[in-house]
């Protein structure tokens, strides 16, 4: 109990500082920043410097966010001793965001990364919950020692380990060492964000973690190591070329393509929502190229445009796939599985949550009225602008992206078609009655959560200008985008007035008229539970038409018992096949081999051991000379 | 002047439907029904009886509404009747409302528990979600480049970037009027059907005002093709209508139903006509 309140306690207290922060960031006007010495290390590289930044500012306000929602779950539910570690990992993330130097961002994104890794081995005595954890601990050192190069690279050469001193004379540097700088973050931190083809650990990790700590991995980690690359590319290792953001173009794209297929023919829901963030993270990051691109080609429009659209998605994944993963987290609570094909009609007795998650579908899906067509609208809208950026190359870009990102956008539509439709709708696929679920601190948490939704759907300003602020304290100004976003405001009203009128008139009508309700016709066979659609034979047709992505194998037999013509049992099995996770199992695997070899050198000998820092200090020597 | 355009569009719209049913029926060789059929059709489904399956959720019964209002909205922001006000609606915007409209529809579908209607529901989507960069980049072609304003439409020159554009259009049309060779309205027998399929659990009026809304949306697509074509003054553009008629009944009398897995292969035809068009467009000045 006093463990649940002290995490609960220490998470609320977390909210509420980056809340302060984040209003006081927002503050800031361009190229003010307010950096502190925390602690004055024997070496001035070393120092531990915090302080704020305006860019950190939409960042703080979503860490407030998801902090104060995941406290009210911790309420509830969870584990004690998780929301201790939820408690410190937020704050972790907090120190993240707010650092200012090299060694107070590193030894910060590692206090991250590891109470994460505790969080992620939380049901460690399951066997596929360890092998996560230890593929995504390898990944974040990995990527951490990555970030790590480029930050010491940058301090290094500008003499100095304060962000706001190297960002001032990063332009200075070499072009050739700022791609190398800029190419190892991408690695560090797109590793991080799930990048492909890095994302490997992601859909693996994520699921396993409570629910409240899943939604904070997705919802807030996320978006800080997405923090980390944007303030990299635009402020650290700037001004950045265009080569750059085509880079990230590039990237982003595949990313999100390959994430949402993966994610439409996922079984299991909180491994499909995983999926389905590697995509957003891909949108995002592309949107960031957008932005780099447009800067670099001096069209302030398109740069504007699509760092409010990159940091306006930024907002909307962290609401809804936190409130999709919490929801999950109940889904699984009181289903005992999260697995779609043994899910169905859980309207029925989830009462709270079928509507809370249908607002999370329909955020995600991009339907007008909802969070998630605002940021659409605006990449879109950033893509077709760079259309007319004048440059051939950049107009192709932008062509293949504009593509990319509508099939991206119609995928994610027919994936959340399945989830919900398959998940909610229709009938239990058993026979076990459920106790109706309650009304509770958890439930008014997401529910916030899904009224955010609502709220930025249907008046987008709201968070679009002070984002819209951000972009242009990062861009500078620009006439035509002020212009653009006055748009916006009327946009989804008008969109939603008539479909959502029409809605209600139809269900008063219903209502009045009181029409029979019938068994559903199916050619005059009983309609059972087994008969409904299910997650695979919807996703069927994309994994046939995606086959050579996918690959998809399956295997069909059937067992005709005592009887030549009637089978007795039909068993039928489709699986993917996943190139990438196949190719790091390779290279873990060889990874292992060769530490296992190198095991050689290690013989418990105190005199070997002698020997060996001999020779290190004789080599050390005549390097110096 | 936009309220007249609804009146309008939503006057005509079984008409539309009715004329082209009867056309392809006598290029098939039979009578075919009444021009005004479609009208009788939906007063009678209006004087029937509405059942719905005993376990939907009241996403479903509000389906017909939403979609209904879908449908009303397309035909709102056309660019056909001249606004006095700035239209907030353009092209992507247009493009995302459609595919809300269809979110509702296939969840409604996959409500009734019908495999039938499951099955409808998933080649749905799986179409939808393959035809929307067509759809998009098709418009965007049409429009030039940088215009993103649906009245840009009907003022942007033709030519060949015009022309590839409007047969990748085509295509859209195809797909989202449910037509031969992707769908079939006629048929239904239920394991070709997409479109007739989502409907299948809807009677009464909740299937008139389905019915309705898809009548809507057909002769909007129509007259979005028409803005594509060549005119001299935009109210000319409609002089077309009966052209792009035609064309779609020729097509579905001289093809029959493709496989649905050879759908996708028009579907990407119809994209990269679209990239060619929009490619032409922009690089036109120094590619010709």
């Amino acid at each position: 109990m006093i463990l649940r309140l002290l995490g609960v306690g220490t998470t609320l207290a977390v909210a509420v500082v980056a809340a302060y922060l984040a209003v006081l960031a927002f503050a800031l006007g361009p190229g003010m920043d307010c950096t502190f010495l925390v602690l004055s290390a024997p070496a001035p590289m070393l120092d531990i410097l915090v302080g704020l930044d305006g860019f950190a500012a939409p960042f703080l306000a979503l860490l407030a966010l998801l902090s104060a929602v995941v406290a009210l779950w911790n309420v509830q539910r969870g584990r004690p001793a998780d929301s201790v570690l939820i408690a410190a990992f937020t704050a972790a993330m907090l120190l993240v965001l707010t650092a200012r130097s090299v060694a107070c961002f590193f030894l910060a994104w590692e206090a991250m990364s590891l109470i994460s890794t505790f969080l992620i081995a939380a049901h460690h005595e399951r066997r596929y919950v360890r092998r996560a954890t230890f593929t995504y601990l390898a990944v974040a050192q990995s990527g951490a020692l990555c970030i790590l190069a480029a930050l010491v690279l940058l301090a290094v050469q500008t003499g100095s380990p304060e962000f706001g001193t190297i960002a001032q004379r990063a332009a200075q540097l070499p072009l050739g060492l700022r791609t190398v700088v800029f190419g190892l973050a991408l690695v560090g931190f797109g590793s991080k964000a799930g990048l492909m083809p890095l994302h490997f650990w992601l859909p693996r990790a994520h699921p396993v973690a409570p629910a409240g700590a899943s939604a904070l991995l997705s919802g807030a980690m996320l978006k800080v190591a997405l923090f980390g690359l944007a303030i990299t590319a635009l402020q650290l290792a700037a001004p950045a070329p265009a080569g750059w953001g085509i880079a990230l173009i590039a990237i982003g794209m595949l990313t999100a393509l390959g994430g949402i297929l993966y994610a439409v023919v996922d079984r299991d829901l909180k491994r499909l929502l995983a999926y389905s963030s590697v995509e957003n993270v891909g949108i995002i990051v592309a949107a960031l190229g957008v932005a780099i691109v447009g800067h670099a080609l001096e069209n302030p429009l398109v740069a504007n445009l699509a760092l409010t659209a990159a940091l306006f998605a930024i907002c909307n994944h962290a609401i809804f796939k936190a409130l999709l993963f919490l929801c999950a987290g109940t889904i699984a609570e009181s289903e005992g599985t999260s697995e779609l094909e043994r899910l169905g009609g859980l309207r029925r007795s989830l009462r709270w949550t079928t509507p809370l998650f249908f607002i999370g579908c329909a955020s995600i899906a991009g339907v007008p009225a909802f969070n998630g067509f605002v940021s659409e609208w605006l990449l879109f809208r950033s893509l077709i602008a760079l259309l007319a950026a004048g440059d051939d190359a950049v107009t192709w870009v932008a062509i293949a992206a504009i593509a990319a990102l509508a099939l991206t956008a119609g995928l994610a539509a027919a994936c959340f078609v399945k989830v919900f439709g398959v998940a909610f709708l229709g009938a239990p696929r058993h026979s076990r009655p459920r106790p109706p679920e309650e009304f509770g601190p958890a439930t008014a948490g997401v529910a916030i959560l899904a009224a955010l939704c609502v709220a930025v759907g249907l008046a987008p300003e709201v968070v679009a200008a002070p984002l819209a602020l951000t972009a242009r304290n990062a861009f500078g100004d620009s006439l035509a985008f002020a212009r653009l976003l006055t748009s916006l405001p009327p946009l989804p009203i008008t969109l939603a007035l008539l479909p959502l009128l029409g809605g209600a008139l139809s269900l008063a009508l219903a209502a009045r008229r009181a029409d029979r309700r019938v068994p559903a016709w199916t050619c005059g066979s009983p309609v059972t539970p087994a008969s409904q659609y299910t997650a695979t034979a919807f996703s069927k047709p994309l994994r046939t038409i995606f086959a050579f992505v996918l690959l998809p194998g399956r295997s069909r037999r059937i067992e005709t018992g005592g009887s030549t013509w009637f089978p007795s049992k039909i068993v039928y099995r489709t699986s993917n096949r996943y190139l990438i996770d196949e190719f790091a199992r390779t290279l873990a695997g060889v990874t292992l081999v060769l530490a296992r070899r190198s095991r050689a050198v290690q013989s418990g000998s105190l005199r070997l051991y002698l020997a060996y820092a001999l020779a290190a200090l004789v080599l050390a020597v005549a390097v110096a000379r | 002047m936009i309220v007249v355009q609804v009146i309008a569009i939503l006057a005509l719209a079984p008409l539309v439907q009715g004329a082209m049913k009867r056309v392809r029926a006598n290029l098939q060789g039979r009578p075919g029904p009444g021009l005004f059929q479609r009208y009788r059709d939906l007063r009678k489904l209006l004087g029937k009886e509405a059942l719905l399956p005993d376990v939907v959720s009241p996403l479903t019964v509000a389906a017909p509404g939403v979609v209904l209002g879908v449908a009303v909205t397309f035909a709102a922001v056309l660019p056909i009747a001249p606004v006095a006000f700035a239209n907030p609606v353009d092209i992507v915007a247009l493009v995302l409302l459609l595919a809300a409209g269809r979110f509702v529809t296939t969840l409604a579908a996959l409500d009734t528990r019908s495999s039938f209607a499951g099955m409808a529901a998933s080649r749905e989507m799986t179409f939808g979600a393959l035809v929307e960069p067509t759809l998009l980049l098709s418009l965007l072609g049409a429009a030039g480049a940088g215009g993103t304003q649906l009245g840009a439409l009907a003022h942007t020159p033709f030519g060949l970037p015009g022309a590839l554009a409007l047969a990748a259009f085509f295509v859209v049309i195809l797909a989202e009027t449910a037509r031969v060779p992707i769908d079939n309205q006629e048929t239904h027998y239920e394991l070709t059907m997409i479109h007739e399929g989502l409907l299948l659990e809807f009677s009464g009026w909740q299937l008139a005002a389905m019915e309705f809304a898809s009548d809507i949306r057909q002769l909007a697509f129509l007259i979005l093709a028409v803005a594509l074509l060549p005119a001299p003054s935009p109210a000319f553009h409609l002089l077309w209508l009966p052209v792009v008629m035609a064309a779609i009944v020729g097509v579905e009398t001289l093809f029959a139903k493709m496989r649905l897995f050879e759908v996708p292969q028009l579907l990407l035809t119809g994209f990269i006509l679209s990239i060619a068009g929009i490619g032409l467009r922009i690089f036109g000045g120094h590619l010709l």
